[in-house]
This record gives structure tokens, C-alpha cells and sequence, in this order.
């Protein structure tokens, strides 16, 4: 009987721990633009009391304080919103801001998902230590489910080995040329769907890349991020695409212009593959 | 001292040649396909042309504007015209504007120039005239101030667009097209030529006003000609690609090492070795790490402040 009036306190002990867990997370400050849109997905976004001033999906995260930039939050901007919680990432934020807040006794969690394979477990374990861990697991789900489509289909469609790989380049920004390379999203994101990125072996993830290069590796396809959506970013490429006009994707008219869904690892990350995905048959 | 001017010129045919051929791959112009050809003519030819442009013109203006300023440390940045050129190029980068299509950049970058190098001819001058230290001053005055608004809209703007800024800002000349060299050409050959026929009075000058006078020199119109020759060099320089670093203060002092400081061998000789130098730094900034390429200004930088010091310890290069 003393057992078990034991073991119904430890369980008591241990939901109460648990509400409470789930009840000191009440304010929240998000530091990182992909976070913010994670935290959302993951009905979270009410306890959001703090952003950066990137965080611009969704629409609600804009009505949301703000505390500065990825690379420069304001400590005191953060303090003063006296949050349980800060969500950080390595992806762009200072791991210095990181010591200073928790030596200031607030508690941080560091999102450590970089590439769009580790998102379903960073979401699993946020989700576990946000208290939604039911909500995380049918995102990493869907999230899972969605990239099995995109093996499959390509599995199906290219038989056991694709025939002819894409080559394939994704411009950042035009000028000067600034394009996605190796442990990106996006580059990630060229694999999954079938390309081949030519920039994926250089030295670093954005790399003011060759022009020349470029020419001599010849894409068959150019897709072109818009960023900011208040670019016009036809008209800045325009240069560009003029200087390429050998190359087979300028020449067979294969050049795209994609949203900024793939310049987040977060919830828009599967419709930007979806995008480039129908640029093109890239299974052929 | 003639000979010496024909061996820069050599020197500058043959880092030119040197620079079209080498680079992240060799080019064999006898043996070119298709792709290679379009790449050797419509990528590289370009650059290296604007690079040579642009380092005639910032070693050219380097050297006569030590010698109307009568300051060894002088070098055409330090009458802020760069600093103006970056600050609207920035806002303009920036802002996504796109007015002009692919000359936004450069004709913002040269009315900033513009702009700034009146400013402190503005600043510069009293009793109908410019004088050194005025202008310098009003030179480092006006750099700060754009500098610190520079700061300011780039502080406000986003890492990304923080980049893409720093890397024009740094020097880029990827983005070198042929379109762009003519009105490159005109400004630079133009202020090269004005400045070379007035080598004489920059000579008179260096030593004095007065001395100057007493030659049958008008101090204050020799200089004012003198002041636009470097404007327009640097303005075209800027507006070709960015601030590229330590040109104008080193090949001056460089030349001067080798022929002597009469304006008349000074002036294009400094036009060639920056020329020959502003190549060379493009080629290794190029090569080093290929695909990717690191900003010329960077390398200039590299190669030129090691040396500078090293003609500091040789000779007493302060003497102008």
C-alpha cells in the first residue's frame, strides 16, 4: 500500500513537472527567422513575445516586438521581454549571445537542424522540450512523409539509376554572382529533386562564384531566388543571363525564378522543393 | 628616362597577355573551343581591361595628388570621393534599384564621386583658390561623415544584403562587360592626358607656391586643373568597380624608387605599373580558390603593404 501510495505521488510529481514545464515556456523570443515559422507551425506562435526583425512569415510574426537582427539581437531588447525561453540556432546566431543569456540566468534552447535531413529531429526534440510533442511528431511526420514522395517519385520515374543528371545552379543574387553551394538548403533541396548543382563543391555555403565558370560548366538550368520581394530581380539578372546566353539553360529557356521558401529550413522548406521540382522533368 | 617609360609599357603588354591567359584554368588561344573562346573574349578580355583601366587611373591620381596636396600619404580615397561613390552605390545595391538596368550601379557610384570630389573642391577653396591642406582636410572630413552613413544604412539593411554591399565595395570586377569600358576609357584617358600636359606645373608645385609663381606658373588654376584631372580618374575608377585599396598610395612611391619624381615620367609610369598591379591582384583573387573569387582589393592590399614597408626601410621614401 506505502508502494503504491509512492508511486502515485512519483506519477503525480512527475505531470505536475511536466504541466509545469510546459507552463514556465510561456514567453518565448525567437531569434532566428526560421525558428519563428517553426514555433508557429507548432501552435506556439501566442507564446512568441519577441522576434528578430527578419521574421516576416507569418504574416503574424511581423506584428510581433522585435529584437533586433540574426547577428546582432539586443541583449537588453531580449531582458527587458523577460522571456522563459529563448530559441536560438547556430544557423546565424552567436553562440557568444547564447553564454551571455544564460549567464544571465535565462534559459535558451539551440536549434541544431541545419540541413533538411536533421529537420525532422530537430523538430522532435524541440517539440519534447516546448511540451508539444505530439504537434512536433505529426510535423516531423508529414515532414518525412512529403521527402519519401519526392525519393520515390524519383525512384520510379528514373528506373534504378537517373539517366542524365541536370546540371543545375541556383543564383543567390546576380550581381555580383552569389550562389547557393555545398550544406545549404537549397543545395539539398537540387539533390532531392535530381539536380546537379555545380556549385556544390566549393569552399563555402555562398560563394561569389566565377562567371566564367560558370560558362565553362555549362547548367542546364538556372533558377533564381527573389529574395527581398521588393527587388526586381528580372531586371538585375538581366546583366547576367545576357552575359550567359551560351550557356544551354539561357539558350533552351530554362531559367526559373523561385519565392524564398528554400532559404529557411522551417515548414515553407517542402513547398520550395515542390517548386523547383515542377521547373522542370528532372527524372528524364 | 625614356627607356624606363618603355619598359613599364612592356611590363604592363605583357601582365595584360599574363592575365587573359592564366587564371583558374589555362587558356590556349590557339587551341580554343567554342565555350573557351566566348569566355577568353566576353569575360576575361573585359576584365582585365577595366582592371588595367582602373589601376592607370588610381596610380596616375595617386601621383598627382601627392604632389598638389604635397603629402606622401595622400591617395585618391583620402579626398572621400570613395567614400561618397560607396554610400550611394550601397544605397542604391541596397534599395534593389534598377533604374538604369545593369549601369545603376556605376553611374550612382560616379554621381556620388562626383558629388563628393565638388564637395570638397567647395571645402577646399577660399581666396580664389584650392589649397593643400584644405582640401585635405575637408577630404577626411567628408570620408567620415559618408563613412559613418555608410555604416549606418548598412547597420539597418540585411546580412544579406550586407554582403552583396561589402563585396562591391571591396572591389568587384566580375561584373567587368565591354559596354562599360568606353565611358571608362573616355573620364580615364581624358584625366591621364590633362594630368601628364600639366606635369610641368605639378612639378613647380611640389616645391611651392611661390616657387611655382616665380617659374611663370598660376598656382591656384594649375591646381584647380590638376584637382578635376584626379576627380574624374577616380570617379571613373570607382564607378568601374569599387574601392580597390593601396594603388594610389603605393605605385607613386614605387615609381619614384625606380625613375626619380619628375611628373613627366612619374605620372604615366605610375599609370602602367597600376595598371600592370591591379591586374596581377584580380588574376591571383581569381585563381587562388577557384570557383569562388575574393575581392581584388584584398589582394592589392595583400601584395602592396608588405612591399611599402619594405621601400620605408630601403630609401627615404618620404621625400617627394
Amino acid at each position: 500500500m506505502r508502494r503504491l501510495i509512492l508511486i502515485v505521488l512519483i506519477l503525480h510529481i512527475s505531470v505536475l513537472c511536466y504541466a509545469y514545464a510546459e507552463d514556465t515556456q510561456k514567453r518565448i523570443v525567437s531569434l532566428a527567422p526560421n525558428m519563428t515559422e517553426i514555433l508557429f507551425a507548432l501552435g506556439l506562435g501566442d507564446r512568441i513575445v519577441g522576434v528578430t526583425s527578419y521574421c516576416d512569415h507569418p504574416e503574424e510574426a511581423k506584428e510581433k516586438p522585435k529584437v533586433g537582427g540574426m547577428s546582432n539581437p539586443s541583449l537588453e531588447a531580449v531582458i527587458s521581454l523577460k522571456p522563459d525561453l529563448v530559441v536560438m540556432t547556430t544557423d546565424g546566431n552567436p553562440m557568444e549571445f547564447e553564454e551571455r543569456l544564460r549567464s544571465l540566468k535565462i534559459k535558451t534552447y539551440v536549434f541544431e537542424a541545419k540541413r533538411i535531413a536533421e529537420l525532422p529531429r530537430g523538430i522532435r526534440d524541440l517539440g519534447k522540450a516546448l511540451g508539444v510533442r505530439e504537434r512536433a511528431e505529426a510535423f516531423a511526420q508529414v515532414f518525412e512523409a512529403s521527402l519519401k514522395r519526392f525519393g520515390l517519385a524519383k525512384r520510379e520515374i528514373a528506373g534504378s539509376k537517373p539517366a542524365s543528371q541536370w546540371k543545375v545552379i541556383f543564383i543567390v543574387w546576380p550581381e555580383p554572382l552569389i550562389v547557393a553551394g555545398p550544406g545549404t538548403v537549397i543545395d539539398d533541396a537540387l539533390t532531392i529533386v535530381g539536380g546537379d548543382n555545380i556549385a556544390a563543391k566549393s569552399q563555402i555555403a555562398y560563394p561569389k562564384y566565377s562567371i566564367e565558370e560558370v560558362i565553362r560548366r555549362s547548367p542546364d538550368v538556372i533558377i533564381i531566388g527573389r529574395g527581398m520581394q521588393d527587388t526586381d530581380i528580372e531586371k538585375i539578372s538581366a546583366g547576367l543571363l545576357k552575359r550567359l546566353k551560351s550557356v544551354p539553360a539561357v539558350k533552351n529557356k530554362r531559367v526559373f525564378y523561385v519565392s524564398d521558401d528554400l532559404y529557411r529550413l522551417g515548414p515553407r522548406t517542402i513547398r520550395g522543393i515542390e517548386e523547383i521540382s515542377r521547373l522542370v522533368d528532372w527524372q528524364r | 628616362m625614356k627607356i624606363g617609360i618603355f619598359l613599364f609599357i612592356l611590363l604592363f603588354v605583357l601582365v595584360l597577355a599574363l592575365s587573359l591567359f592564366l587564371g583558374p584554368t589555362l587558356i590556349n588561344p590557339f587551341a580554343a573551343d567554342e565555350t573557351t573562346r566566348e569566355i577568353l573574349l566576353s569575360v576575361r578580355a573585359p576584365r582585365v581591361v577595366v582592371a588595367a583601366l582602373m589601376g592607370m587611373a588610381l596610380g596616375a591620381s595617386g601621383a598627382v595628388l601627392q604632389g598638389i596636396l604635397r603629402n606622401p600619404l595622400a591617395d585618391p580615397y583620402i579626398l572621400g570621393i570613395s567614400s561618397g561613390a560607396s554610400l550611394t552605390a550601397a544605397l542604391g545595391i541596397l534599395g534593389g534599384m534598377t533604374f538604369l538596368g545593369a549601369f545603376t550601379i556605376p553611374v550612382l557610384a560616379f554621381i556620388g564621386a562626383v558629388v563628393t570630389g565638388s564637395l570638397v573642391g567647395v571645402m577646399g577653396w577660399k581666396r580664389g583658390g584650392l589649397w593643400p591642406e584644405r582640401l585635405l582636410l575637408a577630404g577626411v572630413g567628408l570620408s567620415f561623415l559618408f563613412s559613418s552613413l555608410l555604416m549606418l544604412i548598412m547597420s539597418i539593411s540585411t546580412d544579406e544584403g550586407i554582403r552583396k554591399a561589402m563585396l562591391w565595395i571591396f572591389g568587384d570586377l566580375s561584373m567587368s562587360e565591354w559596354s562599360r569600358v568606353p565611358y571608362g576609357l573616355a573620364f580615364i584617358l581624358a584625366g591621364i592626358i590633362l594630368s601628364s600636359v600639366k606635369a610641368k606645373a605639378l612639378n613647380a608645385l611640389i616645391l611651392g607656391d611661390e616657387f611655382a609663381h616665380s617659374l611663370g606658373f598660376a598656382p591656384h588654376t594649375e591646381r584647380f586643373i590638376l584637382f578635376i584631372s584626379i576627380g574624374l580618374m577616380t570617379a571613373a575608377s570607382v564607378s568601374l568597380g569599387g574601392m580597390i585599396g593601396f594603388i594610389g598610395l603605393l605605385v607613386p612611391h614605387m615609381i619614384r624608387f625606380f625613375v626619380g619624381s619628375d611628373g613627366r615620367t612619374l605620372i604615366p609610369a605610375s599609370a602602367f605599373v597600376g595598371g600592370s598591379l591591379l591586374c596581377v591582384a584580380d588574376l591571383i583573387s581569381r585563381s587562388v580558390l577557384p570557383p569562388m573569387e575574393l575581392p581584388a582589393g584584398i589582394i592589392t592590399a595583400l601584395i602592396g603593404s608588405p612591399y611599402f614597408l619594405y621601400l620605408l626601410r630601403r630609401k627615404n621614401v618620404l621625400g617627394l
